[in-house]
């Protein structure tokens, strides 16, 4: 079974004055999904956000939300609801009086409307909090008022920009699994911007990677970062390691590389997911691909070796700078710090364990 | 940082008598038992606060001078509200320029407006028209600057998206104005209020030249410094402005320092 997109995106150009700011971007956002928009700053998510919204006119193309044209609907009738960057709470009103705001003209009565209010209120864990002023809460708080606000409303769409930018890490990471959690539980299909590589794997089920007003590649966070498409997605998402290389040979869905370093292997068709562009080809691998291996051990694939130059000691990690024979700068890889696994001085010569099927063929 | 120095205190000792005994003096001469403005006192009176009292005249500028100061603040905070909120949240051709005439009143003398403003009254309405309206209408004109100044800072320092919100939140833009932007500048609209209410309360120059017949406050205690024996009346009379003015303030802070709680905001100063 096929069902309608909830949003769909049909070449839509954004232009401020003589500013690109959407170049063309076409994409399906599934109902109830949790989808987000990655770039780097001044990509054009927020305003893109924004064009969903209805805050900003598009110069030309189509937004459609739950099969309608969008064109012309403005903000306050659009089925979508925003959670803003600074949150906008109402400073002068009750944390009751900010999430009951959006309620004003619905025609349920008032003890309806104040139940509805501390639900919303229990559902994002500030209950009893309904009397207090909006102003005297803390930045988690206000994001939670925020969130309470919107969700009251049950929009079809909500969308935040941004909303974990300005909580310390720890909150960060506790607010991520609760916003996973709500979105499970209200269903709603929730549009998440944000610049934090980490952030958009942990809390997606599709990212669309932007790049200067365009979607480099949307994707699930798997395929986004084992199979990236370009190198600069791979580069924005998590580190990749690039090795300089040529085509040999390609037939019946197998190509045949010559690694700088790795020497000639076969990789799968499906390794390749970028257009050809016809430029120079390089490999890229992930940095947990690669292992060291040690006194005894030996590669279950292919090997190789090279010399450690630099050692950053994670705790639970390591990660090792390692100079491959043959290869002119060095490449990063990362191993767990188990027991009997010391972790290797500068200088050191190891053997390395690798394995064509974690490669990636950009060209 | 601390002031340190016998000298600064010192400095600042004097400044402060030379910028407020005088005004201690006004009291001082206004419960004086003697018709002469001169030391040493007499004994103390209440005759002349008596006097002030059965003064028609004095009673017609007095309210001649509430009418205009109050119809003029709400004028020019009327207009002020307007343009501050034209200034900080659109971009539009030609603002600077339309803006900085707007604001321009505030560094010309006003000589020039009020005999401007003669001029152009008496030419285009005839003389009949000189009155409270002429008046008000001038009084607006440079109160108007000072309520732009007062409430573009207010509007300044809201949050562009807390007016999305509310429009994202099913409202349109003027319940959203209404029910988020209003309540959240009107510590502004307050202070505004206010301080035009005692710009115009005072200004004289404007009230003598469009006044015509009808005569403010400060033009009669001007026209009533000619003749001695009224001048301890006149102590009286400034006695209990200065007794108002500071009422005023009181409540002016007030309003500030509650809007400013009540937001959450941080107190960076304000009249007091
Ligand atoms: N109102 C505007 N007028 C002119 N240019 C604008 C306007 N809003 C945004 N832009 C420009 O459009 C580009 C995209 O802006 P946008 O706010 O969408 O970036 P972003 O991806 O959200 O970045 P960030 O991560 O910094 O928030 C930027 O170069 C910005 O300067
Ligand atoms: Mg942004």
């Amino acid at each position: 079974m096929t069902t309608r997109p909830m949003i769909e995106l049909k070449d839509v150009q954004k232009y401020y004055g003589d500013y690109h700011a959407l170049r063309g971007i076409t994409a399906d956002i599934r109902a109830g999904e949790f989808f987000s928009l990655l770039g780097p700053s001044g990509c054009g998510k927020t305003t893109l956000l924004r064009t969903i919204a209805g805050f900003e006119d598009i110069t030309s193309g189509v937004v459609m939300i739950d099969g309608k044209d969008m064109e012309g609907v403005a903000a306050n009738q659009r089925p979508t609801n925003m959670v803003f960057q600074s949150y906008a709470i109402f400073p002068h009103l009750t944390v009751e009086q900010n999430v009951a705001f959006g309620l004003r003209k619905d025609p349920r009565t008032k003890e309806e409307k104040a139940k509805a209010v501390d639900e919303a209120l229990q559902m994002v864990g500030l209950k009893g909090f309904g009397k207090r002023a909006a102003h005297a809460l803390s930045g988690g708080q206000r994001q939670r008022v925020a969130l309470a606000r919107a969700l009251i409303l049950k929009p079809k769409v909500l969308l935040l920009d941004e909303p974990l930018s300005a909580l310390d890490k720890k909150m960060r990471e506790n607010m991520q699994v609760e916003l996973i959690r709500l979105q499970r539980q209200v269903g709603i299909t929730f549009i998440l911007v944000t610049h934090d590589q980490e952030e958009a794997l942990v809390m997606s089920d599709r990212i669309a990677v932007m790049f200067d007003g365009e979607i480099a590649q949307l994707d699930d966070p798997e395929t986004l970062y084992r199979l990236p498409k370009s190198r600069r997605v791979a580069d924005f998402i998590g580190h990749m390691n690039f090795l300089p290389a040529k085509v040999v040979d390609e037939a019946n869905g197998e190509i045949d590389v010559d690694v700088q370093g790795l020497g000639r292997c076969h990789i799968n068709a499906k390794q390749a997911p970028g257009t050809n562009t016809g430029g120079e080809a390089s490999i890229g691998f992930r940095p947990e691909t690669l292992t060291i291996l040690y006194e005894g051990q030996s590669a279950s694939d292919r090997e190789t070796t090279g010399s450690v130059e630099e050692v950053v000691y994670y705790g639970d990690m390591t990660y090792y700078d390692v100079k491959l024979d043959g290869v002119a700068d060095p490449v990063r890889l990362s191993m767990r710090n188990v027991p009997g696994r010391p972790v290797l001085d500068r200088g050191t010569k190891t053997r390395v364990a690798w394995s064509p099927s974690a490669l990636v063929l950009f060209r | 940082m601390k002031p340190s120095g016998k000298g600064l205190w010192l400095y600042a000792i004097v400044y402060l008598a030379f910028l407020y005994a005088p005004i201690l003096l006004l009291p001082l001469f206004a419960f004086n038992d003697g018709t002469i403005i001169a030391f040493p006192l007499k004994g103390f009176t209440l005759h002349w606060f008596e006097v002030m009292a059965e003064k028609d005249q004095l009673h017609i500028a007095v309210k001649n001078s509430l009418i205009v100061a109050s119809a003029s603040a709400v004028m020019s905070t009327i207009l002020a509200i307007f343009a501050a909120r034209a200034s900080t949240r659109y971009d539009f051709k030609g603002k600077g320029a339309i803006i900085g005439l707007i604001m321009l009143p505030l560094v010309l003398p006003e000589m020039i407006v009020a005999m401007a403003l003669l001029v152009v009254v008496l030419q285009v309405f005839g003389d009949g028209a000189l009155g409270l309206f002429s008046m008000i209408a001038g009084h607006s004109l440079i109160c108007t600057p000072f309520a732009i100044a007062i409430l573009s800072g207010a509007f300044q320092s809201l949050d562009k998206s807390l007016e999305e919100a509310a429009y994202d939140l099913g409202e349109d833009r003027i319940s959203a104005f209404r029910l988020v932007i209003l309540p959240l500048v009107l510590p502004g609209i307050i202070s505004s209020l206010l301080i035009s209410f005692t710009i115009s309360m005072d200004e004289f120059i404007i009230a003598n030249f469009l006044g015509g017949t009808q005569q403010t406050l400060p033009v009669y205690i001007y026209s009533s410094l000619r003749f001695p024996k009224e001048i301890p009346v006149i102590m009286a009379v400034a006695t209990g402005l200065v007794a108002v003015s500071i009422c005023l303030l009181i409540i002016a802070e007030y309003f500030r320092r509650r809007g400013v709680a009540k937001t959450g905001g941080k107190d960076s100063g304000g009249f007091l």
